[in-house]
């Protein structure tokens, strides 16, 4: 890993960098205002696997809409590679919430389509999509229709699709939220390998917070709407040595969780009472 | 087990199969066990022999009402003398040409209506009002710009389907997910790649779905515009049944309806409706 010794000077570059950012909805007929994100600052640097949590409409995915390039935010100003984020490019692949793999696609032409859109030479086209199914295990379905496969599987599309681009950044919107907790264990574990090996930085939104710890390098809490960072957890296990074996038994990551969980805690529930 | 029954003519082994499975699952009227296309022509059988038997109860006039025999024997007669023939070929030329031009026209005219939302808002009345406007009620309007010609047939076959074609193209459009368009941007898609990729393909079961609408309207125009311009537009089936009533042959205008009745249904069950369904679950729009 290539962690800045030196001064400011040597250090990497930030891959993303996020300064100030607000960002408001107005409702064009009511004139109403939705404060949806509130002064974020944040840096992400070459490598890095940051994971965001908090609570539901508290601007996770608008932040993600910026960085990737479809929201201009209201306020505040973000950097990929230290140039202004204007529109979307291939330089940033998504994942989306609500999975975006084409319907009259099948698996193969789904997963190729980045790489047909980028003009590369059908065998290399083919050559790639084939590493990348058999990655993902959806070997032998590469002909059939998202509507013929399970919703793990079409979510393993949609990650193979941004994927085999490869990417230098890779932004993920609740990717596995639709997936039973079997096939969510083995995806994440996969997903853990996966960028351990290649080394991608990512940015990964997610509702659990053990997901966030398993995946994360550093994990951000969100408060409640107007999103703000309440605080930036560090996971004290290297990425490469987790499992969800260790994760069941290792005192610093059950910390980490319970830590992340108060943080999360304390936004989602009013002050009613305790929860469980 | 039923299945044969529908592939051969009924013979007795057929009829005890499809005996059998009526007691299987009776239903009200016992028909549920009936092989498809056995239950399709049998309402045709009923409406046949209805017919039968009030033209043998009531023994109306040759000129109000005539028998079914008697219509087939027009019928048989009409082809043998080639005018049907002919005119059935003159008609389906005319809608399939009038089909053709309104893909051409309607499809792209849609697409790009249904590719800004602003536009395809401010598109929607007035395409709604024209397609409300029916093609018939064009007729004299087109009769005083262009005659008793065959392009006056042809402009209302074309303006008929125009309208509802272009409609679905761009609600097809409209309709689908913005999200599919934004994937598509994060991999480094441009706007004509988007429309290639995205907007074609997602828009083709609306599409499908308006031309199937379309060439239904249609034929009912061409019909009616071949009553009105076909005798000096070169005939056509319209113009084959106008012309039987104004000889007064009753059998030869049933004949014609009938006809018209059943090349619809042939082209709707044997091309139009197939190709759609297959879009539809290619697209994962029935089976999801
Ligand atoms: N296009 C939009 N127009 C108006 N308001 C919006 C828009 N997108 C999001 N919002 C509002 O902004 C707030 C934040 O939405 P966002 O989708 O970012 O939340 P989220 O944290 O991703 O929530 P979830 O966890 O449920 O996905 C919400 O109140 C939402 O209603
Ligand atoms: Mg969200």
């Amino acid at each position: 890993m290539t962690v800045p010794t030196g001064g400011a000077a040597q250090a990497a570059p930030p891959t993303i960098s996020v300064e100030g950012l607000s960002h408001s909805f107005t409702d064009p007929q009511t004139r109403k205002t939705v404060h949806a994100l509130d002064d974020v600052n944040l840096e992400i640097l070459p490598g890095d696997f940051v994971t965001v949590v908090g609570p539901s409409g508290c601007g996770k995915t608008t932040l993600l809409n910026i960085l990737a390039g479809f929201i201009r935010p209201s306020a505040g100003k973000a950097f990929v590679n230290g140039r202004a984020i204007e529109r979307p490019g291939a330089d940033r692949g998504v994942v989306f919430q609500e999975l975006a793999i084409l319907p009259w696609r099948t698996v193969y032409r789904n997963i190729a389509h980045g790489l047909e859109i980028q003009g590369v030479a059908k065998p290399e086209i083919d050559e790639r999509v084939n590493r990348m199914t058999s990655l993902v295990g959806l070997e032998g379905f590469e002909g059939h229709y998202p509507h013929q496969l399970s919703g793990g599987m079409r979510q393993r599309v949609a990650v193979a699709r941004t994927w085999v681009s490869d990417p230098e950044i890779i932004l993920m919107d609740e990717p596995f939220a639709a997936v039973d907790a079997m096939t969510r264990l083995t995806l994440q574990e996969e997903l853990n390998d996966l960028t351990v090996r290649t080394g991608k930085t990512v940015f990964f939104i997610t509702h659990s917070v053990e997901e966030a710890v398993f995946l994360g390098d550093r994990v951000m809490a969100l408060s409640a709407r107007p999103g703000r960072i309440k605080e930036e957890v560090h996971v004290p296990v290297p990425r490469a040595e987790r499992s969800w074996e260790r994760m069941s038994h290792d005192e610093a990551l059950q910390d980490t969780v319970e830590h992340v969980l108060s943080l999360v805690r304390g936004e989602a529930v009013e002050p009613t009472g305790q929860d469980g | 087990m039923v299945k044969p029954a529908s592939t051969t003519t009924a013979t007795g082994k057929d009829l005890g199969a499809v005996r059998a499975a009526q007691s299987e699952s009776p239903g009200l009227f016992g028909v549920a066990g009936l092989s498809s296309v056995i239950r399709a022509l049998l309402p045709f059988v009923v409406a046949i022999l209805a017919w039968w038997a009030i033209w043998a109860v009531l023994d109306p006039p040759e000129i109000i009402l005539v028998s079914p025999a008697s219509v087939f024997g027009s019928f048989i007669d009409s082809i043998a003398e080639g005018a049907l023939p002919t005119f059935i070929a003159r008609s389906l030329a005319r809608l399939g040409i009038g089909t053709l031009i309104a893909i051409g026209l309607g499809v792209p005219m849609g697409w790009l209506l249904g590719l800004d939302e602003d536009v395809a808002q401010a598109a929607e009345p007035i395409m709604r009002f024209f397609n409300a406007v029916s093609g018939i009620a064009w007729l004299p309007a087109m009769i005083i710009w262009f005659g008793f010609t065959e392009t006056t047939i042809q402009a209302v076959i074309v303006y008929t389907m125009l309208f509802p074609v272009a409609f679905n193209a761009m609600i097809g459009v409209r309709t689908i997910p913005k999200r599919y368009r934004d994937a598509c941007r994060t991999m480094g898609a441009g706007t004509l790649r988007i429309i290639r990729d995205v907007y074609m393909p997602g828009s083709f079961p609306s599409v499908m779905t308006g031309l199937r609408l379309g060439i239904g309207f249609g034929w009912r125009a061409l019909i009616a515009g071949e009553f009105v311009v076909g005798t000096t537009a070169g005939g056509g089936l319209g113009f084959f049944i106008f012309d039987a009533r104004t000889q007064g042959v009753i059998g030869k205008v049933m004949a014609g309806m009938i006809v018209l009745g059943v090349l619809w249904l042939l082209m709707d069950r044997l091309i139009l409706r197939p190709i759609e369904e297959t879009i539809n679950v290619k697209w994962g729009a029935v089976s999801a």
